[in-house]
């Protein structure tokens, strides 16, 4: 297959590592306005830095650009090669998703996946094998936590940009939770939510807690934070029979923490002892390869026009309709738009431009 | 790949007290020389990576050979085939019968030993989403754990296969029923040709079937620390006593995927002070002593460190035959 990617930042460059070891990729193409040929330690891949994108060149086309683009590229991508993987989060807010959703629509036979890995981490992929008939029973709450600190140039980085990046810490990365509760319990409503902008003010959500409930009433919350000093993902998942609790993510930095899932059995008929310190298992993975499943999941999709099973569109829509009902819920027009937002050194809109079409 | 730690504890003297393993032993390193005493074959390589072993030392006179690369350790002269299989089917029955500690402690060894091994299997079945597997279980029989495995409702069918017939007779075994998982509970420290027996299991699994193993390994903190010393050293129950990365390494040569390497041990520190209690001058470090006389929260730190570091000296491996 021939692949473009779109957009060489952070996950493009993932991509590009995944698809270069793939044994059904012969060709990859990249195109990015800020990536220049003779910078990039690209051997064999094509660069067309200002030209216009080449579409017909493409089998498969990988969005990995900041979210002001996303979904003008991302439908044009179906309309034009019809196989899409597209980065989360799919698009800036409702509106951005519904025009990818709508291109979709328009498309017979395509076929359109989103990067919600964390779906595919081994700990989470566990988690999903033991809860229900799994040995767990019937899940009686989530909880999920999962933050990072920014760091000192945050705020020049386009996701700090409100215009750019469209939410916060919850549309960047707490969406990966949101999809992990979807992932578990189905479809969730917002129940409340507070979000706030207490340490990097640029307008946008550095915090946020966010209380949901699922359609047979079970309850989830979410913590999303961009001033967790230490980086933390943390899901916890009480069962009717035991628990579990996965931490640590098998990162490229590891700074989130090795990877583990943490099993614990209810112990309370006839066991004293073990009454609320039951035995646990903690179960260590070392190695992720969700970036290679997702992947090859699009890939096999593409070439045989069968279904996927993870990042589908639906499950993008639960995850946007989740982050568009927190923003309506908190009023969050207002808290981006409070004095001062503006002249916090915000950073410049990078080359991205809107879609350049072919002449 | 995973591995995994555990919180469950249960003192040695629950499945294995050193005192009353003493007699069990005698009989044990007995017999087994009674079966070297003919003719027998010198193990020149380590069947795990080819290099050739060195010589360690003895266990009540039957030498031992070492890996220098691994640290895995090997009885260093077996007999014919035929007079092992003699010898491990003995042991066997004399495990089972009235005579042996592990009588008294039937309860005990199936609450401690057993039972989280078959919670174990079953966690794994879930994790990989196999359901009602047919199982093979390779053992000398009598095996306590087949009718527990029935009884599981875990599997659709349990066949239990001689040890040592698997890893002798592969025609006979590659004609038989296929099964989707395997069970090989310290199956690989008795037999006289681990790679065989990983051969013989691999012709009757099907293609994505699951290998489990456990084992003592030479890796784990009493065996290092003990050496020849650790009483729980002898043959034919440890007539191999692989390192962790020996155990791995062997699994994977045979063909099979690692997806659970872990040593979830958690008598390390006692057994090596069981062997303090019984001979106070044994030859330990200064900080080895220390720890196994340390208090109950520094040690219960450091049995779990030694979990969580892979290194313990129980080991619990998980394979799957690709395909």
């Amino acid at each position: 297959m021939r692949c473009l990617i779109v957009g060489y930042g952070y996950m493009g460059k993932i991509r590009y590592d995944v698809l270069r070891r793939h044994p059904a990729v012969q060709q990859i193409a990249i195109v990015d306005p800020e990536v220049a040929a003779s910078s990039a330690d690209l051997k064999g891949v094509l660069l067309h830095p200002g030209q216009p994108i080449p579409w017909e060149q493409a089998d498969a086309v990988f969005i990995c650009t900041p979210n002001h683009v996303t979904a003008e590229l991302c439908a044009e991508a179906l309309r034009r090669v019809g196989r899409v993987f597209c980065e989360k989060p799919p698009g800036r807010n409702w509106e951005d998703f519904s025009r990818i959703a709508e291109a979709a629509a328009a498309i017979p036979n395509h076929t359109l996946v989103f990067g919600f890995n964390h779906r595919l981490h081994p700990a989470i992929q566990s988690a999903k094998a033991l809860v229900g008939s799994g040995g767990l029973g019937d899940i009686l709450y989530l909880k999920g936590t999962y933050g990072k600190s920014g760091g000192l140039r945050f705020r020049e980085n386009w996701r700090a940009n409100a215009e750019m990046a469209g939410g916060g810490i919850l549309l960047d990365q707490g969406i990966h939770m949101l999809d992990l509760f979807h992932l578990f319990l189905g479809p969730l409503s917002v129940a409340d939510a507070v979000l706030v902008d207490a340490f990097w003010n640029c307008g946008l959500e550095d915090n946020a807690f966010v209380l949901m409930r699922s359609e047979r009433g079970v309850p989830a919350f979410l913590h999303s934070s961009a001033t967790l000093w230490k980086h933390t993902f943390r899901l916890e998942i009480g069962c009717r029979d035991g628990y579990l609790m996965a931490t640590g993510l098998l990162s490229q930095t590891g700074s989130y923490g090795r990877e583990q899932l943490v099993v614990g059995k209810r112990q309370f008929e006839d066991e004293a002892l073990a009454l609320g310190n039951p035995r646990e298992e903690i179960i260590h993975f070392d190695r992720d390869d969700s970036w290679e499943k997702e992947v090859n999941e699009f890939l096999l999709a593409a070439q045989g026009g069968r279904p996927t099973t993870h990042g589908t569109l639906e499950d993008a829509r639960h995850a946007m309709q989740l982050v568009r009902d927190v923003y309506a819920v908190t009023g969050r027009q207002a808290m981006m738009a409070r004095p001062g937002a503006s002249a916090l050194g915000i950073p410049r809109l990078p080359r991205w431009q809107p879609l350049q079409r072919p002449s | 790949m995973r591995s995994t730690q555990t919180s469950v504890t249960f003192p040695l003297s629950a499945i294995k007290p050193l005192d009353q393993l003493l007699t069990y032993r005698a009989y044990c390193v007995a017999r087994t020389r009674q079966a070297c005493g003919g003719s027998v074959k010198r193990r020149e390589r380590c069947p795990a990576d080819g290099v050739r072993l060195e010589s360690f030392g003895d266990v009540e006179g039957l030498t031992y050979a070492r890996c220098p690369q691994d640290g895995s350790l090997w009885l260093a002269a077996l007999p014919e085939p035929v007079l092992w299989a003699d010898l491990l089917a003995r042991v066997s029955r004399y495990r089972h019968s009235s005579s042996a500690f592990h009588a008294e402690l039937t309860q005990s060894r199936t609450d401690h030993v057993y039972a989280p091994k078959l919670e174990w299997i079953q966690d794994t079945l879930r994790l990989q989403q196999m359901g009602h597997p047919a199982v093979l279980e390779a053992v000398s029989p009598p095996s306590s754990f087949t009718s527990l495995l029935k009884d599981s409702g875990l599997c659709s069918t349990v066949v239990t296969v001689d040890e040592m017939a698997l890893a002798h007779s592969p025609g006979r075994s590659a004609a038989a029923q296929r099964v989707q998982a395997a069970v090989l509970l310290e199956s690989l420290d008795r037999v006289d040709d681990p790679e065989a027996l990983l051969r013989g299991v691999d012709e009757r699994l099907a293609p994505g079937g699951l290998l489990f193993v456990t084992a003592l390994v030479s890796s784990g903190f009493d065996v290092a620390t003990l050496g020849l010393q650790n009483r729980y050293l002898y043959p034919p129950d440890r007539t191999n006593c692989l390192s962790l990365q020996g155990l791995s390494a062997l699994i994977a040569k045979m063909g099979f995927v690692l997806l659970e390497v872990s040593t979830p041990g958690v008598l390390d520190l006692e057994v090596v002070q069981a062997h303090l209690q019984q001979d106070p001058d044994m030859a330990v470090s200064v900080f080895e002593r220390q720890l196994v006389e340390a208090g109950e929260e520094t040690r219960m730190a450091f049995q779990t460190f030694l979990q969580e570091r892979g290194l313990s000296s129980f080991a619990r491996v998980v394979g799957r035959k690709p395909g």
